[in-house]
């Protein structure tokens, strides 16, 4: 059989045997651990045979009164070793055994009756009288079992069981015997070192300068759980990709996720009825409009580029455009919406930002689909910027993000031209798989804000990507916060990977 | 595909993409695909093989389409002027019709009224058989008792009827829901063909047998119907039909349809160079041109074909150049680096916060900020009168923008009962209240302990060295009352006088509602003058 290192409970449990067999309640009230604790090791270490135990009977005596003769004698002693019968008879009464006492008295020679003047008197003749039985008695008080009584004191005992002043009461116990392998491993336990170092031990290091032992342990013995506090994978990722956009030299930018569709969907050439708009895949605020928007300045330039094309020399949608559509407040679907205000923002000079938050779109939840997401979605303000930069940029962004190679399809958005959809070469999975949008923004877009210059513009969403860095099927799941995917989920960074 | 391009499937597919179509899966006999928006005339396999044609080279420049002049007539009147004025007809003949091919118009139709014709609102087209009618046909107003045989029924059934009891009158009687002048398209005899933009006759019902066709598009708008049935015929003349021309009169003025002649936009050679940064010569630049079939004139004009009804201005020219030339053609360059990036303050400050939450052993957990209204109101039984709803949600789970993190923390533990404790989460966003121009943002952080001796005293402590690290100074606490906490053991927390949150264990009624059998502490502070609303 393997040793395996003593437990610290099995260890103490030992040292109670080590003075011989114990029975099992005074192992308990020696070794000062609790009774489940003695119990189960006493079922290891005899398991291991450090320990045999036998099962043992212990009787528990209760003296149930006190025996009158010891009354009597009491009594006939504070009389000065002489007392009338009345007197004595007085003192026990009648019913609390007078008779039987001075009967007892009497056939063991402890008194002797005279007749005097008033009647008959008691004297003490043996001054030992009833020693024997006070001895027992205090023993019976202290709560000694029957085995703690002398064998010269069980005779008298048996007659107080016999006249019942003492009960006698039965239970079967455990005895536990330490084995020689037991006394030799915790001989070999006792050498092995101290359990837990305390300031007195390290003060004698500290003095001597030596070292000293610890026990060792069962290395392999589990620990409790414990769980650091984690950020959530979304925020992490959010993290990932801030750092990625500084690296490349693009500042943050923020906004609000209520937004008048004015800057939503108009300032980015979204005719007023293109599906998009529609209740069914938009969230408006319901009752609520943004009052303040009127067709005036950056509005009105909007408003006549999206009727007739202002001054970009576009054709425009050709419709008459209304201002209270524009009111509307409506959650953002996109944070182009929050771009576009940078651009405005730019004033036409130099500008590289970017904008990592959530978007809203009316959609019912499934595995591929949430009404809440997030999209990380960035733009370049600069002269001479065109179709080759923001592939550029495109690639140096998805290659930090881990994608080794960027192409472009053709796509469609209202609000760019040339637009390009993103696909992207994730050396993981091995595939190309599709990776948001991406154009040049529109004149119609640029123009009406007071930006000629061009301007590359691109987003794509974050879940997406996230999902597979973790190996996941279901979008919901990011979103359930159940704690225990959170606690014990992978890293989004894949550091597994690198090992 | 393969007979209308002459390519193998796997060069078909391969290019696909390039023509702007994502490929959503194929199997044995078929690809499905998704176009944009922008391009209804790849509602057919006829316009997305005329493209692919132009994009591989064995066919390029402006496919010519030419309407013989026909003779047969649409009158149209001015009863219908306010409600659907506008009519633009075709006819093309000798068409063999297949069940393919009838499956292709009939979902060429479908996705022209949703896209252009804006769920009929906009345009509605109607396909029928030439035969049984009898010219001239008129477009004209008809009462709501007016009865015919509508697709789909064998019985006559009147336009009330219609309107209330077919699927399509369900689905677009809103459309005529302010007016009593219900258009309708009927024959010499009677015949009815159309009742735009809801049904169809039944007599002239397009069947394998029928050989030649007649087009209707009802419009509110002259130009979207013109545009809508250029794609039509286009696609039908792929199909093998002799387009004719149909004269519609409005009275006196007579309009002959289809229009097929392409249009003209000067070309700036300078503008699609600087857009794509593509260098090409003049004849590179028309040889791009051509591949996406349109062309370059002598004189400098871009030739654009009547379906292409998406050129608006010279960009969308530029972007037809760059994918005749080839999108995988194009080398990426990166722009000239400029100053270093930086972070925004605001979230930066905010992300430390979060991150001091994390050391403290919180589980971040992150919640859609539209929640319902039991966990957001009526499990902490406050009034929802100053509620913010959104329109039409799609399911009521997402309905209302939460003003505070705490009940989606507290709907979180209530996910998580059957999850080790104790549990400690913390989430940081976005709030929602009325106020200004109608909505007011905040940003606040908020978090929960939930174990069975959590107390006031564990969420102080928390709270005390979050302040204390991130704002540089103490709170001080006070008794207060708030709808989350339990009365007596909350306190409002504030730093030098100025309030900044709350804090406090639940009230056990929001602890029962939650389905929650353990005591909860937590905090909530608004950040909203220290750090701006951030994603």
């Amino acid at each position: 059989m393997e040793k395996t290192p003593l437990h610290p409970i099995e260890r103490k449990v030992l040292a109670s045997l080590a003075d011989g067999p114990n029975v099992f309640e005074r192992l308990v009230s020696s070794s000062g651990l609790l009774p489940d604790q003695v119990r189960r090791s006493i079922s290891w270490l005899s398991s291991k045979a450090l320990v045999t135990t036998t099962e043992v009977t212990s009787v528990e005596l209760k003296l149930v009164a006190s025996p009158p003769e010891l009354v009597f004698l009491q009594s006939l002693r504070e009389g000065g070793g002489e007392s009338s019968v009345a007197r004595l008879r007085n003192a026990l009464g009648e019913d609390r055994g007078f008779g039987a006492a001075m009967g007892r008295a009497i056939s063991a020679k402890w008194v002797e009756v005279k007749e005097g003047m008033m009647g008959q008197i008691v004297l003490l003749k043996d001054q030992e009288a009833g020693k024997d039985l006070e001895g027992l008695v205090v023993l019976l008080k202290k709560g000694v079992g029957e085995a703690g009584v002398p064998e010269a004191q069980r005779g008298t005992l048996a007659d107080l069981v016999k006249r019942g002043l003492v009960e006698r009461k039965e239970t079967k116990t455990v005895s536990v015997t330490i084995t020689p392998e037991g006394a030799e491993a915790l001989k070999s336990a006792e050498d092995q070192g101290f359990e837990k170092l305390t300031p007195e031990i390290l003060s004698s290091v500290r003095a001597t300068g030596l070292d000293v032992k610890l026990r060792p342990i069962d290395v392999s013995a589990s620990a409790p759980a414990f769980h650091p506090g984690r950020r959530h994978p979304v925020k992490e990722l959010i993290a990932e990709v801030r750092e990625v956009y500084l690296s490349m030299g693009f500042s943050e930018i923020t906004g609000d996720a209520v937004q008048p569709a004015f800057w939503n969907f108009d300032a980015l050439f979204t005719p007023q009825d293109h599906p998009a708009r529609d209740l069914q895949d938009t969230f408006y605020v319901k009752g609520v409009r943004d009052e303040r928007l009127s067709r005036s300045g950056v509005v009105a330039n909007v408003a006549a580029a999206h009727e007739a094309g202002w001054q970009t020399g576009s054709k425009g949608w050709r419709y008459r455009w209304n201002v209270e559509e524009a009111r509307r407040l409506v959650l953002r679907t996109h944070n182009t919406a929050v771009t576009v205000q940078a651009t405005r923002d730019s004033g036409g000079a130099e500008t590289r930002v970017f904008s990592v938050a959530r978007v809203y779109r009316n959609e019912s939840l499934d595995y591929k689909h949430l009404a809440e997401l997030h999209q990380m979605e960035g733009i370049v303000v600069g002269d001479g910027l065109n179709l080759r930069h923001l592939m550029g940029v495109l690639t140096k962004f998805y290659g930090r993000l881990g994608m080794s190679g960027v192409k472009l399809w053709p796509s469609y958005f209202p609000y760019t031209e040339p637009s390009m959809q993103v696909m992207v070469y994730y050396d993981k999975v091995g595939k190309w798989l599709e990776m948001g949008g991406s154009g040049v923004f529109r004149p119609e877009v640029t123009w009406p804000l007071g930006v000629r210059k061009p301007v590359i513009a691109w987003g794509c969403g974050l879940e997406r990507l996230l999902m597979l860095r973790l190996g996941m099927e279901d979008i919901r799941e990011l979103y359930d916060n159940d704690l225990g995917w959170l606690r014990e989920r992978k890293e989004i960074a894949g550091t597994q990977d690198i090992l | 595909m393969e007979r209308l391009t002459g390519l193998p499937k796997d060069k078909i597919l391969d290019r696909l993409p390039y023509l702007g179509l994502d490929i959503e899966g194929t199997d044995k006999e078929s690809v499905r695909i998704e176009y944009n928006p922008n391009r209804p005339d790849y509602s057919t396999d006829y316009g997305i093989a005329r493209a692919m044609r132009g994009l591989v080279g064995t066919e390029l420049g402006v496919k010519q389409y030419h309407a013989a002049a026909g003779k047969e007539q649409v009158l149209a009147d001015k009863s219908l002027a306010k409600v659907r004025p506008f009519i633009a007809c075709a006819v093309a003949r000798k068409l063999t019709l297949d069940e393919e091919t009838i499956r292709q118009l009939i979902s060429m139709q479908e996705d022209l009224h949703n896209g252009i014709g804006r769920k009929r609102r906009k345009v509605a087209i109607g396909l029928h058989d030439l035969l049984p009618i009898t010219f001239p046909v008129y477009y004209s107003a008809k009462d709501a008792k007016f009865a015919f045989t509508p697709l789909g029924s064998e019985e006559q059934m009147t336009i009330e009827e219609i309107l209330q009891t077919t699927e399509t009158g369900q689905a677009y009687g809103h459309i005529l829901a302010d007016t009593r002048a219900y258009p309708m398209l009927y024959d010499s005899k009677g015949v009815v063909l159309s009742f735009p933009p809801i049904i169809n006759g039944l007599k002239t019902k397009v069947e394998t047998s029928t050989r030649d066709l007649f087009v209707d598009i009802t419009s509110t708008d002259a130009r979207l119907g013109d545009e809508a049935l250029a794609i039509v015929c286009s696609a039908l003349a792929d199909a093998g039909g002799a387009l004719e021309t149909v004269t519609v009169s409005y009275g006196k003025k007579k309009v002959v349809t289809p229009q097929l002649e392409p249009s003209r936009m000067k070309f700036d050679g300078e503008l699609a160079q600087a857009v794509t940064g593509l260098s090409l010569t003049k004849k590179e630049t028309r040889d791009a041109l051509r591949r996406s079939r349109l062309d370059l004139d002598p004189k400098g004009f871009a030739v654009i074909p009547s379906y292409r009804v998406d050129i608006l201005h010279q960009v969308d020219l530029a972007e037809e150049v760059v994918i005749g030339y080839g999108l995988d053609k194009m080398t990426a360059t990166y722009p000239p680096s400029g100053d270093a990036g930086k972070f925004d303050p605001h979230a930066s400050f905010l992300e430390g916060l979060c991150l001091t939450m994390a050391e403290a052993g919180f589980d971040e957990t992150m919640s859609f900020d539209l929640v319902d209204g039991a966990s957001l109101y009526g499990n902490f039984r406050r009034s929802s009168d100053s509620r913010l709803e959104v329109d039409n949600p799609r399911t009521a789970e997402h309905s209302l923008l939460r003003d505070s993190l705490l009940p989606s923390l507290m709907a979180v533990l209530g996910r998580n009962t059957k999850n080790e404790y104790p549990q400690r989460v913390f989430e940081a966003g976005k709030v929602f209240a009325r106020g200004g121009s109608g909505v007011t943002e905040g940003v606040s952080i908020a978090a929960l302990s939930a174990h069975s001796s959590s107390s006031f005293t564990e969420a102080k402590m928390y709270l005390e060295a979050l302040v204390k690290k991130h704002l540089g100074e103490l709170a001080d606490t006070r008794p207060a009352s708030h709808w989350a906490f339990a009365e007596g053991r909350c306190a409002e927390a504030l730093i030098r006088g100025t309030p900044l949150g709350y804090l406090g264990e639940v009230k056990p009624s929001a602890l029962a509602a939650f389905g929650l059998d353990v005591p909860v502490c937590g905090f909530e502070l608004d950040l909203s003058k220290r750090s701006k609303p951030q994603g």
